[in-house]
């Protein structure tokens, strides 16, 4: 983390119950906005493609976007660094104290959000109060074959180690926990830790500039922490406390 | 399937399935589809609720980026870089992240079918043996001289096969030909290094090791030649030194993906490239106190930049930064060499690059790589030749077409007449894996396997210092019943028989792969060797290619490039419209991911706009004529007319219009088709000097429509509630 950033910590009530903060640190400078994240994240994490109108109102369903503004007019235009922007899995989780079903929870060990599928009933609540708005909502059974016999085929590339949502549910970007949770197992069978690098989110993955670094921010070591670790750093809307586990870098010079 | 069916039927269907899916092995070319054995009786290396990794090369364009894809119970789950070749390093582009859409889409060929009739989606099922013998026939009832193969720009493998074939029977080697090649100028690019170096080759920029890029049009973040490589160079340049960090510039009518990355854009009037190029380069001579070398003796700083709409401080800037810079780089691409005086824009570059002296040096300019198996690098198609083609289909000596890998129907310029000049041909057959709209014009298709599952290699042609052949193998078993159209032609030529059968002489592809590494075997400097042909094939498998451990770059020289004169008159346009027209390939969907339901609900870069065609309109230029975002409007040029919706887009100069190439489908099923307009619907034939299209060489008129369609985009957007659907 930056310095001047606040980082997050785990909550956890004993010493033993810590486990690694996972963050991630996205350098503008080098996101050459070519959705190479956002395609890879919806094959990894069995997104739905949500068709032309419902996109439209804005239902789209990917996990993560790219997000890039104008500044000025022609011809003193500029478009604003692409900031790739997914769940920000923030310490003071703003969706989290907002959902009647805790479906929308907290790991205490590992500070990161989690969304409980077979939880939620589609309140909605959490993505109305997430400031990042990284929350997607199935409005429909967009890809069950059963609603739509003729997308059978684009269900055998599902994930199996990640769960297919249905309708009324509630989702977002889960730092490819699945990931995370075969790296550890991997690391326990062999008796060690987690190297860093060992567990690298589909984004980070593709990412033809290498601009996403993933890894444990609770060690200094890491080459996240690392990376964080530059004047060029900030927390998306830090003024709001949500002490998120992203760390974006500025673009430009 | 039951709207019905229980949770319970569900998994059986879905187990029984797993269960009689097969996978097969990694472990070498003697086990070639190994049949999916009970749970109780596993393959030695297959292991319940593990995955089984396998290298191969992504087919949704020609750069050969290496894929590691993950497969479990017979299915392909995802597709992932291949940190091993160079051409990626482990990286994808989001085509190739979505290519097992392709793989698993619903609209796939799943048999061999004949039409009732072309165009019409009524056809019959073959059985693969009677359409061998229909291919057979084709090869042997007609003369050599009426027979035509045109092939894309991937897989290699095949396009070798093909072009062993033509030579065998003594008919006229393959056409190749792709969209990307088209709007990348690739003939311009080998042109212009043949005439500034006297050295054929395509040109490789070495973006990562510079300090200042100017780039006139080129969207090599995007599409361009090989985009996930030369991302990571942009990155390098950017970051790659802790101690500086690298400048950019991008030339271009509109900011593109790429130019949003730019730290300065200079939109110059479209066909005004060479003249700010020639203008920088005298200014920068100046500024070295250089004697002026010839190739821009002729430049007027002032003329120029009064022509090009930018001012002469700017400039003056411009070549202070580049006669400054210690590795200053510039590159020509796009829509400036898709201009009537295209090639004479990327010599006026490529002497640019000689004026600093940065050819043949990091950071500067080299000729690619020479891949693996191949004497030089031998370019597509261009638009000159295919139209020497076209005439040819026309002129009725054609009796039998093949064609694979390429959609031309949708990818040329419709003023070129090929569905008029097909309907002159006896007998159409298509390999296409997909209902594309060539297909759709075939009397037969005969499926060849999508990418991943296939064998193959292809030579790759530019994008890493080192020779490369990216190999390719199955990952799965053929999921419909589809056949590899190397096997097709090899059973064919087996039935011919006589010197054919006896110049294939092969049982599978498989086996004239291996007869083509080979040779590879006692080359030095590879990344492995091995003592004979099955462990090398096993070794290219697990590392999904061969390639050498040395820089292959070749460095030209200088030579005469600033003995070049150069004239200084602007481009030619067609049409008395009043804008420029400017197609660009869609950054993520490009010519051909139409079909692919994430690709089209990827958001594009810039404009945000998803699942279709958008015009870019300049917010004064659309005040002027009335018009606001979502408005359809009718473009005409003098070879066509399209309507589209408008996106006011504030990065492109009023005089211009711009809209993304690769939707406008008439077929390619059921993601793609009825969607958007085709911009090449509004180009003419017209080439520039090295007989590349003159994409960019329109000029249009723009005229409201009074209809309105709202565009889906990521974008925030104010009310879009009940507009959906309404025209």
């Amino acid at each position: 983390m930056p310095k001047e950033l606040k980082s997050p910590t785990s909550s956890a009530n004993t010493a033993q119950d810590v486990q690694g903060i996972w963050g991630m640190v996205v350098d503008q400078d080098l996101c050459t906005g070519c959705q190479a994240c956002v395609a890879a994240c919806s094959m990894e994490n069995n997104v739905p493609f949500v068709g032309e109108v419902d996109a439209g109102y804005g239902r789209s369903m990917q996990w993560i976007r790219i997000e890039r503004f104008w500044q000025g007019s022609y011809p003193n235009i500029k478009a604003t660094p692409y900031q790739p922007v997914m769940c920000q899995n923030c310490h003071n989780a703003p969706c989290e104290p907002v959902c009647p079903v805790y479906a929308s929870v907290h790991s205490l060990s590992e500070d990161l959000n989690l969304q409980v599928y077979n939880r939620c009933v589609g309140t909605r609540y959490c993505a109305n109060n997430c400031p990042y708005e990284a929350r997607v909502f199935n409005w429909r059974d967009y890809m069950d074959p059963r609603q739509r016999p003729e997308l059978v085929t684009l269900a055998n590339h599902f994930n199996p180690d990640v769960t297919v949502r249905r309708r009324g549910v509630m989702e977002k970007c889960t730092f490819c926990i699945q990931r995370i949770r075969h790296a550890e197992d991997t690391a326990a069978s062999e008796n060690r830790d987690i190297r860093d690098g060992e567990v690298v989110p589909a984004c980070a993955q593709a990412c033809p500039a290498s601009a996403i670094t993933f890894g444990r921010i609770d060690d200094p070591t890491t080459k996240v922490s690392q990376a964080a670790d530059t004047s060029r750093g900030s927390h998306l809307l830090e003024e709001l406390g949500t002490i998120p586990h992203v760390t974006y870098l500025a673009g430009g010079a | 399937m039951d709207k019905k069916i229980s949770r319970r039927d569900f998994l059986k269907v879905a187990g029984v399935g797993a269960a009689t899916t097969a996978v097969l092995t990694g472990c070498g070319p003697a086990s070639r589809y190994v049949t999916r054995q009970p749970y109780t009786k596993m393959p030695e290396y297959t292991y319940n609720g593990l995955s089984t990794y396998y290298a191969t090369t992504c087919r949704e364009c020609s750069a050969g980026c290496g894929l590691i894809v993950r497969t479990m119970q017979g299915r392909a789950l995802k597709a992932e870089g291949n940190q091993n070749n160079p051409v990626n390093l482990g990286k994808t582009c989001a085509r190739g992240q979505t290519t097992l859409e392709g793989l698993y889409n619903p609209d796939r060929v799943t048999d061999p079918i004949q039409r009732d009739s072309r165009g019409s989606t009524i056809a019959k099922k073959m059985d693969w043996n009677s359409a061998i013998q229909v291919v057979a026939d084709a090869l042997s009832k007609n003369k050599p001289d009426e027979i035509a193969f045109l092939m894309g720009l991937a897989p290699d493998h095949l396009f070798d096969l093909v072009t062993d074939l033509t030579k065998a029977i003594g008919a006229a080697a393959p056409i190749r030909f792709g969209a990307l090649g088209m709007f990348e100028a690739r003939a311009t690019l080998v042109q212009a290094a043949s005439d500034m170096f006297g050295q054929e080759g395509l040109p490789f920029f070495d973006i990562g090791n510079a300090d200042l890029v100017f780039s006139f049009g080129a969207n090599f973040l995007e599409t361009w030649l090989s985009p996930v490589a030369q991302t990571r160079g942009y990155s390098q340049l950017r970051r790659g030194n802790p101690n500086r960090r690298g400048y950019f510039v991008q030339f271009e009518p509109r900011i593109s993906q790429t130019g949003a990355k730019a730290d300065e854009w200079i939109p110059v009037k479209p066909g005004t490239e060479a003249l700010v190029v020639l203008a920088i380069g005298r200014l920068v001579a100046e500024a070295n106190n250089i004697t002026l070398p010839t190739a821009f003796s002729n430049a007027d700083v002032n003329a120029a930049a009064a022509a090009a709409d930018v001012s002469v401080d700017t400039l003056k800037h411009l070549a202070s930064l580049f006669a400054s810079a210690r590795r200053p780089l510039a590159i020509p691409g796009g829509a400036a060499l898709g201009e009537s005086n295209g090639l004479q824009t990327a010599d006026a570059v490529l002497a640019l690059n000689a004026l600093v002296g940065n050819i043949g040096k990091d950071g500067g300019v080299f000729l690619s790589p020479v891949a693996p198996l191949t004497d030089a690098y031998h370019r597509p198609a261009n638009l000159k030749e295919m139209s020497d083609f076209v005439d040819l289909l026309k002129s009725g000596k054609i009796k039998v077409l093949f064609v694979h890998g390429v959609n031309p129907v949708f990818e040329l310029p419709k003023s070129l007449g090929l569905e008029d000049a097909m309907s002159k041909v006896l007998q159409i057959i298509s390999f296409s894996s997909f209902p594309d709209e060539t297909a759709l014009q075939s009397d037969y298709v005969f499926p060849d396997h999508h990418g991943l599952e296939s064998w193959g290699y292809q030579k790759v042609a530019t994008g890493t210092s080192s020779s490369v052949l990216s190999g390719a193998q199955p990952v799965i078993v053929p999921f419909f019943n589809t056949k590899a159209t190397a096997d097709v032609l090899l059973a064919a030529a087996q039935k011919i028989g006589g010197t054919l059968a006896s110049t294939l002489k092969f049982t599978d592809e498989l086996a004239y792969i291996q007869s083509k590494l080979s040779t590879l075997i006692s080359e030095p400097d590879g990344f492995f060797s091995a003592p004979e042909i099955n462990t090398f094939t096993a070794s290219f498998q697990q590392y999904g290619g061969w390639w050498k451990t040395t820089d292959n770059r070749v460095a030209p020289s200088a030579g005469d490039a600033l003995n070049k004169t150069f004239n200084t008159s602007a481009a030619q346009f067609n049409g008395d419209g009043d804008y420029f027209f400017l197609p660009f390939v869609a950054p993520v969907m490009a010519e051909a991911g139409a079909n692919k339901p994430h690709l089209q609900e990827t958001a594009d870069p810039t404009t945000t706009v998803m699942w279709n065609t958008w015009v870019e309109i300049n917010p004064d230029t659309a005040k002027q004529l009335g018009i606001q975002d979502d408005d359809v409007v009718s473009i005409t040029s003098s070879a066509g007319t399209v309507e589209a919706s408008v996106y006011v887009y504030p990065a492109i100069r009023p005089d211009t219009i711009a809209m993304p190439f690769g939707q406008g489908h008439a077929a390619y099923g059921q993601f793609a088709q009825g969607r958007g307009a085709n911009p090449a619907d509004l180009l003419s034939n017209s080439t520039n000097e090295a007989g590349d299209l003159a994409f960019a060489s329109m000029k249009v008129s723009v005229k409201k429509t009074g209809k309105k369609r709202q565009l889906s985009r990521l974008e925030g957007v104010l009310g879009v509630y009940g507009k959906f659907g309404q025209q």
